[in-house]
């Protein structure tokens, strides 16, 4: 009885060992792949599905320069999310600034994915914490849940396509939550619309999402500072 | 005959000085506002969107000529029909106080087609006037502040339109303004039949839009009923043109209740001119 009490132990221990997963070094393995990327430009259909705005989707060219240069272009008004799109790559690249966590294993769009909690070490930064599921045959981010001290949390799931030897996705989906909105009458004068009508549309948080289709990179062919410049 | 005699209503009213005054006005108020927006409107911008701001950030030249007309229109709409009513409500009243009204009633043309013929120049003044705002609100913002799409600023929401879905929403929104503008001008040329000074109906008239307008805005449900049939509730109809989709059903019937004012308005004016004892 003792000996099967005892071969039972160890084979939970051996499997608990074989699921562990150096949660650092997976994530390394990200930041290798995102280091690898000095430029990039790329054409972006940006369609916002956000309770309060109507909008129709928008084509914008986005840039991006190592380590931190960002700008989108668009001919019209394109409306994207304050947090969540450079941001968890210039935070990872900050080796030291955090400690990784691992979180175990789950499977999205059967894609199996390690979830690796990333947690700031600094008490000013602005990322309070970074949930990250890390597809480890490709080393690339599948979805990220970002909380931050002054945007709250937005999720984010990516798709990859042409350019996953760089880790940049074709596709983010990005889910935030939207605050109640209200206008002052003397703004917005639309004095016909009782406030009782207003009510039903603005007095809740709502979720919204943003879905981005990337097409068309060009990675690292040199990207001059003056498109970074505002005009 | 009618046309001659409008066309010398149409002189009268350019002889006057207060009718450019009304264009001076306006064409004083537009420029403070595309100052006032060249010089600091990046944060009128960021009043506006700092709602969203804290998870949402906007790309692209916001601050277009489209939403530059789009705040004048906002703002002066209320205040125009001041200007409209200063020279309109003088029409019929001023010529009973100068006492020309008997000549003009020597004329070969009956009384109907004499206040007619004040109308349609009344109407005429109202649509230079319209004209000029729509010229100054949006072909100088446009110029000053380069085209784009509009963000639209409701108190619930925002509604983006695409730059090249805009301009024929401009023109049917201008359209509907000035009939709600031609409501004005009858109304106070309207009063004019009834009075004998200059002043009276151009104060009577801007009491009765800020009387309805209060009644408009107050949420009380004893005036929800006759709330729909006020003039100045569907003076800001020319909004709806920039919502999306396009409330049709209600917008014709704002101009449906905006014709009817006027017809009923000028139907008032004509029996009291008709009647009217201009011998005294």
């Amino acid at each position: 009885m003792r000996t099967i009490f005892t071969l039972l132990l160890f084979s939970i221990g051996f499997q608990s060992f074989a699921q562990e997963v150096d949660a650092d070094a997976v994530l390394q393995q990200v930041v290798q792949k995102l280091n690898s990327v000095k430029d990039y430009s790329v054409e972006a259909n940006i369609k916002a599905n956000i309770p309060l705005i109507k909008i129709m989707p928008v084509t914008a060219s986005i840039y991006f320069k190592q380590k931190d240069k960002f700008k989108v272009v668009s001919k019209g008004i394109a409306i994207l999310p304050k947090q969540g799109f450079t941001d968890v790559n210039a935070f990872l690249m900050k080796k030291g600034s955090y400690m990784a966590v691992s979180g175990g294993v789950k499977t999205i769009d059967d894609i199996k994915t390690n979830l690796i909690s990333v947690i700031p070490t600094g008490e000013t930064s602005e990322i309070i914490l970074a949930k990250l599921w890390i597809d480890t045959k490709r080393d690339v981010i599948i979805r990220s849940q970002v909380t931050t001290r002054s945007s709250g949390t937005v999720l984010v799931d990516y798709s990859y396509g042409t350019e996953v030897q760089y880790g940049l996705p074709n596709q983010l989906v990005f889910t935030i939550d939207v605050k109640k909105f209200k206008m002052p009458k003397s703004v917005a004068a639309d004095l016909n619309k009782t406030d009782k009508q207003k009510q039903k549309t603005a007095d809740k948080d709502q979720k919204g999402t943003i879905t981005i289709k990337l097409t068309n990179y060009k990675v690292n062919k040199g990207i001059s500072d003056n498109v970074f410049k505002e005009k | 005959m009618l046309l001659k005699n409008t066309y010398n209503e149409f002189v009268k009213i350019l002889a006057k000085p207060r009718s450019y005054l009304g264009i001076g006005a306006l064409t004083l108020l537009i420029s403070v506002i595309l100052f006032a927006m060249k010089a600091d409107g990046k944060s009128f911008i960021s009043f506006v969107t700092s709602s969203f701001e804290q998870t949402l950030s906007f790309n692209g030249n916001i601050l277009n000529g489209n939403l530059i007309a789009f705040i004048i229109l906002q703002m002066l709409i209320v205040h125009i029909p001041l200007l409209v009513s200063l020279v309109t409500g003088d029409l019929i009243s001023g010529e009973a106080a100068m006492g020309t009204i008997r000549m003009l009633a020597t004329k070969p043309i009956s009384r109907t087609q004499i206040v007619l013929s004040k109308f349609i120049a009344g109407a005429v003044y109202t649509l230079i006037l319209t004209i000029w705002l729509g010229f100054l609100a949006l072909v100088v913002g446009k110029w000053l502040f380069g085209s784009g799409d509009l963000i639209v600023l409701n108190s619930d929401g925002l509604v983006i339109l695409k730059e090249q879905d805009i301009l024929w929403r401009y023109g049917c929104s201008f359209a509907v303004a000035y009939l709600a503008l031609l409501t004005i001008s009858t109304l106070s040329i309207c009063l004019s039949a009834f009075a004998e000074n200059s002043i009276g109906p151009i104060v009577t008239t801007m009491s009765i839009i800020i009387l309805f307008t209060i009644i408009g805005s107050l949420d009380v449900s004893v005036f929800d009923s006759i709330k729909p049939f006020l003039f100045t509730t569907h003076m800001a109809s020319w909004r709806s043109f920039f919502e999306d989709p396009v409330p049709w059903s209600t917008i014709w019937n704002s101009v449906l209740i905006l014709l009817a004012h006027n017809v009923i308005l000028i139907s008032i004016a004509l029996y009291k001119f008709n009647k009217k004892d201009i011998t005294s």
